[in-house]
């Protein structure tokens, strides 16, 4: 199908609606073409899908049926690998890890960022846009640029192959992105509601925990969304930083695991699934606040 | 205007108070920068001018000396080449696929959100998770990608994709591709929402086609939005590096190398952290200026009132 004739189609369906979904009213022609589109999206959707659904069935497979096929789609159906990993695969203390990770750094990031998105969306002062310019040039840096240097910092100050260590790092590299996403839910409020808010003798304290702090609820908790899973897939920072491997979360015990000797993928695939869960029950949870604040992102 | 006359009445008092909390709810994130961000981004270029192998701690002054040895260096003309490619495919795929799947979705209201969350998925999965997926789907033996050619009779180009050199960065790229489509179908979309569609009504009384219309009406009217994914997919692109570091590590035969993964190699396995850092501060030098280009054009596109 073609570009053109796709929105022609869209503008069709646009007039449908206003006139209200009234199914004889739908000419043939109409109905074919809104036909098609699903036709195109669900298959595409399923050629989306796709690998993750691999990686589901694959976990869930019998340990037998993954050596003789393995990539077959529901042959055959076990916890088998899921158990294997969780406890020979020491699945279950590498997702104990990134939860230790994920959790603080995300709740630094969201406190740091509405502490200081609030500054720089309504509190004045000297020097004020060279600390704003400072905290957004992480955006601009690659992380890569300062990584090498970073590494030998930590083992300089004892933070190296730390949790606090790996912490502290993914909270710097989210405070870029969260303070700019804070700055413009902070500058979007009235002025009139701090006005308000001081002559009833509040103290600026005040007005920035009781009048304004609920007001951006909706955007610390999208910001908490993206950094929590920001910080769960990081695979970057606990590689470098976290090289003894006694606090290995998630992403670096599947690697190690990807690195063995013999890759067994049947437990391989069952730690996958274990990585992508709770990305994936966050996802379904959060899905609105996710795309929403993304989108907000892009316009603040 | 409305903003800098209130403030100016804002008395002393206030702005003393103001002050005073502002530094006090700054401060701990400027701790943070300062020393997790300015002082080692410092401390790379201090690295460039020296010989540091990760022991000495007082390593000598070799001025230029790294610069000189990237410039000479063909693996970093080589892995150069496979940024630009990145780059270029990389920006282009999913931009073209994501309009399409957005032009396709702008319109379906009932279903549209399943379909926004299984497009959108692939982008909040972990690389590591894409890469082993992918890696299955590339298996020379039993991997879908072979066994899907030979169903329909293209069983001659089926090969080893990513141990192949003549297929390896492509491969990867394509599961780049698919992971990040879904992100710029989202951001697609929620512009696609402000365009104001009685422009586009009205249009096709006057004859305006499709085609047209697309280009002349709904284009200009995301283009601010378009250029800002084109930036941030941009400058992705010179950093890139779990996927090609987790799928090929830069092999077969250094096919795959891109800055970043030889940046990473030459610091971590060579012990070149001199070497290692000088690479990785070209990435940035390279991706800067484009990044800033991109926004100044895209805030005059948005000054000229064209912009949602």
């Amino acid at each position: 199908m073609t570009q053109s004739s796709r929105i022609s189609e869209l503008r069709r369906d646009d007039r449908q609606h206003k006139e209200g979904f009234v199914p004889n009213r739908i000419s043939p022609r109409r109905r074919t073409a809104l036909i098609g589109r699903h036709v195109i999206l669900i298959g595409l959707a399923l050629l989306f899908f796709f690998p993750v659904l691999l990686i589901v069935s694959t976990a869930l497979k019998t340990a037998a049926d993954v050596t003789v096929n393995p990539f077959g789609l529901f042959s055959s159906f076990s916890f088998e690998n899921i158990v294997n990993a969780w406890i020979e695969g020491h699945f279950s203390e590498y997702l104990l890890n990134s939860f230790l990770i994920a959790a603080p750094s995300t709740l630094l990031v969201v406190i740091l960022s509405t502490m200081a998105g609030f500054t720089f969306a309504r509190l004045p002062f000297r020097g004020r846009s060279i600390a704003f310019y400072l905290v957004i040039l992480g955006l601009l840096v690659p992380f890569f640029t300062y990584m090498i240097p970073l590494y030998f910092e930590l083992r300089g100050i004892g933070l190296l192959d730390t949790l606090p260590g790996v912490i502290l790092v993914l909270t710097s590299g989210g405070v870029s992105f969260g303070t700019f996403f804070m700055r413009a839910f902070f500058s979007e409020l009235p002025i009139e509601l701090e006005q308000a808010a001081r002559l009833d003798g509040c103290s600026e304290w005040q007005i920035f925990i009781k009048v304004m702090l609920p007001l951006v609820r909706s955007g610390a908790g999208a910001l908490a969304v993206f950094t929590f899973i920001q910080s769960w897939n990081n695979f970057l920072v606990p590689l470098l930083y976290l090289p003894g491997g006694s606090f290995r979360p998630l992403t670096m015990g599947l690697f190690q695991f990807m690195g063995g000797h013999s890759v067994e993928v049947g437990p391989l695939a069952a730690g996958t699934l274990i990585t992508i869960l709770p990305v994936l029950a966050l996802f379904l949870v959060m899905q609105r606040q996710l795309t929403e604040g993304f989108t907000g992102a892009v316009k603040g | 205007m409305m903003r800098a006359r209130t403030l100016s009445a804002v008395p002393t008092v206030t702005r003393r108070a103001q002050t005073r909390l502002g530094i006090a709810l700054i401060t701990p994130l400027m701790i943070l920068v300062v020393g997790f961000f300015l002082v080692p981004l410092g401390n790379a270029v201090y690295y460039s001018f020296v010989d540091f192998d990760g022991v000495n701690p007082s390593p000598s002054f070799v001025g230029l000396d790294n610069y000189g040895r990237m410039f000479a260096d063909p693996e970093v003309w080589h892995a150069l080449r496979n940024n630009a490619i990145w780059i270029v495919v990389g920006t282009i795929s999913p931009l073209v696929i994501g309009l399409c799947l957005a032009l396709l979705l702008w319109k379906v209201n009932r279903a549209g959100i399943y379909y926004r969350m299984v497009f959108f998925f692939p982008y909040v999965l972990p690389s590591i998770a894409i890469a082993i997926v992918w890696s299955w789907i590339y298996d020379p033996i039993s991997g879908w990608l072979n066994r899907a050619l030979h169903a329909i009779g293209l069983g001659r180009l089926a090969t080893g994709w990513l141990g192949d050199p003549r297929t390896a960065l492509y491969a990867v790229l394509v599961t780049a591709i698919w992971a990040y489509t879904g992100f710029v179908l989202i951001i697609l979309l929620s512009a696609l929402r402000n365009v104001d569609t009685d422009l586009i009504d009205a249009s096709r009384l006057d004859g305006v086609n499709a085609a047209q219309g697309l280009w002349y009406i709904i284009l200009p009217q995301i283009m601010p939005v378009f250029l800002m994914v084109t930036t941030v997919t941009l400058v992705g692109g010179f950093s890139v590096f779990d996927i090609i570091f987790i799928m090929t590590r830069g092999g077969p035969n250094n096919t795959t190398n891109v800055i970043g993964t030889y940046a990473y190699g030459s610091a971590f396995q060579l012990s070149q952290i001199s070497y290692g850092t000088t690479l990785a501060l070209l990435i940035t030098v390279l991706s800067v200026p484009v990044a800033v280009a991109i926004n100044r054009l895209q805030r005059r596109l948005s000054l000229q009132g064209t912009g949602a």
